[in-house]
């Protein structure tokens, strides 16, 4: 399977990241244009996938997790500015064959991404 | 995305804190810097901030990472404030921001790890996957030192607050 995957984990409680906002833009003319906005389900995956494999291009992509306001939402008090805010990972496409999954491990002080399969 | 009043308050509050921060931003803008050396003194005792960029492919990071320092002004736009560049082993010359020069508000690190792993030739697709990464993270009590470690590779980063 090709296209582009996302799974978001919460790490401060060890569960899948449920109802996150990730806006999804891809780079073109040396900037990043909105594609969409999707939400996360109950397994913290989105109920299709970001982008198709036909749709895939190589190139560069971003996802923005709105992880304030999934904290928000669940009564964490979050310092203002909150110290993990929105957060962009940005990354590229280099082979259309392949699958690049992206997932989001995040609590309200740390983050990590990675391309997982 | 972002929400201007939140950003305006935000900005109010570091005007609050000390004006340090904003004549760093000036001095970037190539404007005159508002703060006085007295003002400056006067939140000596303030935090600041440092960062550690750790390589976790080669294991010991090398210098001569990039890293641009971006503040998020009142319109939401990241204004550079200065780049730099690692020193063996992952960490910067000098604080970011010494006690005085950092302010409440939002803050990105770009990181050039294509550039980093190219100098390095590390064998990587092209485009790479990751090339030009931000890491962004709000200072909310700019009296309190930032830490922000940040653990990559070619396929992986996470970055959390240090001490």
């Amino acid at each position: 399977m090709a296209g582009i995957t996302t799974h978001v984990l919460d790490n401060e409680t060890g569960n899948p990241g449920a109802g996150m906002k990730i806006d999804f833009s891809v780079m073109e003319d040396g900037e990043f244009r909105h594609v969409k906005t999707v939400h996360t389900n109950a397994e913290g995956r989105t109920d299709g996938m970001i982008l198709q494999p036909e749709e895939t291009k190589i190139g560069e992509y971003e996802l923005l997790f709105h992880v304030d306001e999934y904290y928000r939402a669940k009564g964490v008090d979050l310092p203002d500015p909150p110290f993990i805010e929105k957060v962009p990972v940005r990354f590229s496409v280099f082979d259309t064959e392949q699958h690049y999954h992206v997932p989001m491990l995040c609590t309200p002080w740390t983050c990590t991404t990675y391309r997982g399969s | 995305m972002e929400k201007p009043d939140i950003n305006r308050r935000s900005v109010l509050k570091g005007i609050g804190v000390g004006a340090t921060g904003l004549a760093v931003l000036q001095a970037a803008s190539g404007q005159e810097p508002l703060a006085s050396r007295a003002h400056a003194a006067e939140h000596a005792s303030g935090g600041k901030l440092t960062l550690h960029a750790i390589d976790t492919y080669y294991g010991q990071t090398r210098a001569g990472l990039q890293i641009d320092l971006s503040m998020q002004d009142e319109e939401g736009t990241y204004k550079l404030v200065k780049t730099v560049e690692t020193v063996e082993r992952g960490r910067t010359e000098a604080p970011l921001l010494e006690p005085g020069e950092l302010n409440n508000g939002r803050f990105e690190l770009l990181l050039h790890f294509d550039d980093y792993y190219q100098r390095l030739e590390a064998p990587l697709p092209t485009p790479p996957f990751l090339a030009k990464v931000p890491i962004r993270f709000g200072v909310f009590d700019a009296a309190e030192n930032f830490h922000v470690p940040i653990l990559f590779n070619p396929w992986n980063y996470s970055y959390y607050r240090g001490s």
